[in-house]
């Protein structure tokens, strides 16, 4: 167990370089498929009908870029307005924020810039915000204009995609972008003992004691 | 026996290759359309109307029906058939007719086939959902209906007129007239292409020459014509108006004075009630409902699908040789063999019970009629069926047993509520998959006049959960049949919005579709009973979870799962807590919607499990539905021997439960428990310990442990080694009321990995109000 995500797969930083980990959440209104971009980037899966996500769901992948291994731990957050509470507990102290908005819906739209204004409000100072287009092979059905979507992303410095789960498109891609923006400084040993009961929920920066998390 | 039920099987059109919906989605297919709109038929109980007893969906959108059927119909019958026996016929086709109009359904294909007669020569109509099931034919791409008895109107006019209850009207005059004046067919020489004009050019006759007397000129039976008794004529040429305006509805019909003139019950058609059909019928397997008759056929071996293929219904076509010539980039098609097998053969495949009587012979009379309220003593144990012992998948498909149980449920069901208590009994050993729905309905006490309080229930005013509903129904839940049809969203939308309009404390979270599942799949066609189930099941085992701020809920519950993690499992909480794994990360969609996302079987089997070796007070939360409510009759305790509440933050600081003193003095009756199933750790200093303590107690004082250290090791003492020798009994920490030490300790225990720590609400004081404090055995 101490070594989640099987230390074997993982290369040793002597021979392959640097081994970052990173906590990366998505963020958005229901239904406008963060589940699926999940799925997609971590299985390489699309399902028609998506079940909706209850409280959260963590998953995780890895990505190599040139020296360095990108270990993401994903939280896959449920997108009702209701788990909003929930919200703090899965992006605190995270590195990146994926936030995503369906682009045949307007109001999703809305939602994404609400997510953008919270996380530059209350997220780490130094995470890096993806914004997503979401369902681009429903371009027939527009409602939200791709060059809005990249003016908006340009205002706040973020990095922006229009993706589709459904047919992969700028699915790797958006992730491999934020893993060429995070710092690699942070640099997790992969040799295993660093890894035993490192904590799931905050970051090292940001350590509190368990059991307060959601406050 | 002769059978009881026939199938037919037809495919729905196809969508064309690979569309989605305006949602992205993809469209339902229109086989699931079909059955989901089609599961109201199975409510169908009239006398005269054939029961339709399944929709079974097969390979690339084919549907097969199983109906009720009887080998006698109007079409069948050889001999002519008198006028009061023409009256009966009409009579109760009418009533027929007039019931499925209520559901805003017309046959739409009535003809002397779709007629037919029971062993007392009763009427039983056949077939008419079909044109109701396909959505008025749309669903298909073969036309509904028999063009010589066609209304028409179907033939000229939108679907709207064509669908009116007046069409099937027309049809049954036509059929009125080939009886009344002994016909075999009317214009039976003409092709399809002739039929139509023929019935079209009636449109010429007017109020002197009527469709009927015309029908009687062009067949040269005139002389008959005029003999008919004036009543029939003019029941004929009311049914045969051109105009459907002038036309009456079935319900209308059935006020015209002709059947008031002729005493129906006494009419005999046709040659029925033969002394080899009397003693067919009382076989005892006839006394079972259809229902059960069919399920406990399909147990014994019965296919629906293999007796078709047998007859030639269903045929397959190698799939070599339907791939296309060429298909092109964008998806279409081109060059593809049409596939003969495809085409529409509505024969009916009778099915026969044959197999089933075999597999029921040895099965006595009695147990036809089981007792359920005395056991007799003729009926002994060694009657029960031995498959009772074998695992449940065995005995849910074994034939015999379930016979059994089925029977023994209707029974049981039929005298809901007043035996409750013996449907609990009998539930706790299996439910029989059929009865399933009411049996859950009557393990939740669902009683009383449910369906006028949901029919009351507002399902429609739009409201701001709306959004989310529509959003979540479409996508979940879409792996089963019922549930992905478009019945079952509006069925999921309506039921969802009736819990909300009634509970205004509590609002739509995701997860609440989770809850709501089952019991829509299970009461498909009484929604009011899948409302009523839903409406008892929340607060009986989520109560509060649905409050718009449902955060102290939760967080109660997730403090307190975490405790019950440390009292059966150290090992793991000690992890967890090393990681910090709080339960907030993983056990929300757990519990908000009842594990319906994980295996369950696994989950119930471990905790009914622990639900046995946890004491009660341990789980207490002041959010739960009656808090503190421990069945202790005859027992009036101090309240301090009961829990009190405490804060979310109080829970988080303690690692262990607390347990009640009312539930220690239970455990440490030995007259419950010879054997000792916990012992209390007493942490109070040896003075007072001596003075007086719980039965059986050990004393290792707080001062021993090292609290000052994050987890200090157990105290080297001889008592420290009796901890570890009573591993597995409930280690209950008890210290000087509410003094902090009996907590910081019991976390040491848990840290060293010691399971089942507990610490003794409001400390050893509680046990003086009973008057239980001993004097410590000198040990």
């Amino acid at each position: 167990m101490a070594n989640r995500g099987g230390a074997a797969q993982r290369p040793s930083p002597q021979t392959q370089g640097k081994i970052c980990q990173f906590k990366l959440v998505l963020l958005g209104e229901s239904a406008v498929g963060k589940s699926s971009l999940v799925l997609r980037f971590v299985k390489g899966q699309f399902h028609e009908y998506q079940e909706s996500t209850i409280g959260a769901a963590f998953l995780t992948q890895t990505v190599c870029l040139e020296d360095t291994t990108v270990k993401f731990e994903i939280w896959d957050t449920a997108g009702q307005e209701r788990y909003h509470s929930l919200a703090p507990m899965y992006y605190r102290g995270a590195q990146a924020a994926i936030i995503v908005y369906d682009i045949t819906n307007m109001d999703s739209f809305g939602r994404a810039k609400v997510w953008v204004k919270e996380l530059q409000r209350q997220a780490s100072p130094n995470i890096v915000i993806a914004l997503a287009g979401n369902k681009a092979d429903l371009a027939n059905s527009r409602a939200v204009e791709c060059d809005e979507a990249q003016a908006y992303a340009d205002e706040n410095g973020l990095l922006f995609m229009e993706t589709s789960a459904k047919t992969a498109k700028n699915v790797n891609e958006i992730f491999l972008a934020i893993a060429k923006k995070l710092p690699k400084n942070e640099q997790v040993s992969g040799s295993g003992s660093a890894n035993q009961g490192r904590r799931l929920v905050e970051s090292d920066t940001s350590a509190k004691t368990a059991g307060n998390c959601c406050k | 026996m002769e059978p009881r039920f026939a199938g037919m099987t037809f495919f729905a059109t196809s969508h064309a290759g690979d569309v989605c919906g305006t949602n992205g989605l993809p469209l339902t297919p229109n086989s699931i359309t079909i059955y989901g709109r089609s599961q109201i038929l199975r409510t169908f109980s009239h006398p005269n109307l054939c029961m339709y007893l399944d929709i079974i969906r097969g390979k690339h959108e084919r549907t097969m029906i199983v109906s009720e059927f009887y080998a006698q119909s109007l079409a069948s019958v050889q001999d002519s058939i008198s006028v009061p026996g023409i009256v009966k016929i009409c009579h109760q086709t009418l009533k027929a007719l007039s019931f499925i109009n209520s559901f805003e359904i017309v046959h739409r294909c009535l003809a002397p086939d779709n007629i037919l007669f029971d062993a007392q020569g009763n009427v039983k109509l056949f077939n008419y959902g079909l044109y109701f099931m396909t959505g008025k034919g749309a669903d298909v791409s073969f036309p509904i209906g028999n063009p010589r008895y066609m209304a028409p109107e179907v033939f000229l006019v939108d679907s709207q007129i064509a669908s009116s209850p007046k069409v099937d009207i027309w049809s049954l005059g036509i059929i009125l007239a080939e009886q009344a004046l002994g016909l075999g067919q009317v214009w039976s020489e003409l092709k399809l292409a002739q039929l139509m004009r023929k019935v079209l050019s009636l449109i010429n006759c007017n109020s002197d020459t009527s469709v009927f007397s015309r029908i009687a000129r062009e067949h040269s039976c005139w002389t008959k014509y005029e003999n008919l008794p004036q009543s029939l004529v003019h029941l004929i040429n009311s049914c045969l108006q051109l105009n459907p305006s002038d036309r009456p509805t079935p319900k209308e019909l059935l006020q015209f004075s002709i059947f008031k003139e002729y005493t129906l019950d006494d009419i005999q058609i046709g040659k029925f009630d033969r002394p080899d059909t009397l003693f067919e019928n009382i076989h005892p397997l006839n006394s079972l409902p259809l229902q059960e008759l069919y399920y406990l056929w399909r147990l014994a071996g019965g296919d629906v699908q293999s007796e078709l293929k047998k007859q030639g219904l269903i045929r397959t076509m190698p799939p070599i040789l339907s791939v296309p010539r060429l298909v092109l980039l964008e998806g279409s098609v081109l060059g593809k063999r049409r596939d003969q097998t495809s085409l529409l053969d509505l024969k009916i495949i009778p099915l026969s019970l044959d197999s089933l009587r075999n597999r029921l012979a040895p099965v006595p009379f009695s147990a036809y009629y089981p007792l359920i309220e005395t056991k007799s003593d003729i009926l002994n144990e060694e009657e029960e069926c031995d498959a009772a012992t074998l695992p449940l998948i065995i005995r849910e498909r074994d034939t015999e047993y379930q016979f059994r149980r089925v029977v023994l449920f209707r029974r049981l069901l039929e005298g809901y509520p007043h035996t409750k208590a013996s449907i609990v009994r009998e539930a706790r050993q299996d439910i029989p998959p059929l009865y399933r729905g009411r049996v859950w309905a009557a393990l939740l006490e669902v009683e009383g006049d449910f369906e006028s309080f949901y029919v009351e229930t507002d399902k429609e005013t739009p409201n701001h959960t709306d959004r989310q509903i529509e959003v979540d129904i479409p996508r979940c839940h879409q792996y089963d049949e019922l549930l992905s049809s478009r019945e079952g969203h509006r069925k999921f939308k309506r039921v969802l919005k009736a819990w909300v309009e009634r509970n205004p404390q509590y609002v739509y979270w995701q997860g609440l579709d989770s809850l709501c599942a089952p019991f829509i799949y299970l009461n498909f066609n009484n929604e009011a009973l899948a409302f009523a189930c839903l409406s008892a099941f929340i607060p009986k085992y989520l109560h509060r979870f649905f409050l718009k701020d449902n955060s102290a809920v939760i967080r109660e519950y997730l403090a307190k799962f975490t405790h019950i993690i440390a009292f059966h499992d150290p090992e793991l909480s000690n992890h967890l807590q090393e990681i910090g794994f709080i339960p907030e990360l993983f056990a929300i969609p757990w519990f908000l919607t009842m594990f319906s996302q994980v295996d369950i079987e696994r989950c119930l089997s471990d905790s009914v499990a622990f639900y046995c070796c946890t004491p009660r007070s341990t789980t207490y939360r002041q959010h739960e539905r009656c808090p503190g409510k421990i069945s202790q009759k005859n027992k009036p305790y101090h309240p301090d021997l009961e829990m009190s509440a405490q804060s979310v933050a109080e829970l988080q600081a303690e690692s262990c439960p607390r347990i009640s003193g009312a539930d220690l003095l239970d455990l440490l009756d030995s007259s419950k428990f010879p054997r000792p199933k916990v012992l209390v750790v007493d942490v109070r200093n040896p003075e007072l310990f001596h003075l007086g303590t719980a039965p059986g107690s050990i004393n290792i004082p707080h001062s021993r442990f090292d609290l000052t250290q994050e987890s200090p090791p157990l105290p080297a003492c001889p008592e420290a080694n009796i901890l570890l020798q009573n591993r597995g009994k409930i280690l209950v920490v008890a210290g000087q009321g509410d003094s902090p030490h009996a907590v910081q300790v019991a976390q040491v225990l848990l840290r060293n990995g010691l399971p089942k720590v507990c610490v003794l609400n409001r400390g050893i004081d509680v046990l003086q109000l009973a008057n239980l404090l001993t004097k410590p055995t000198s040990s």
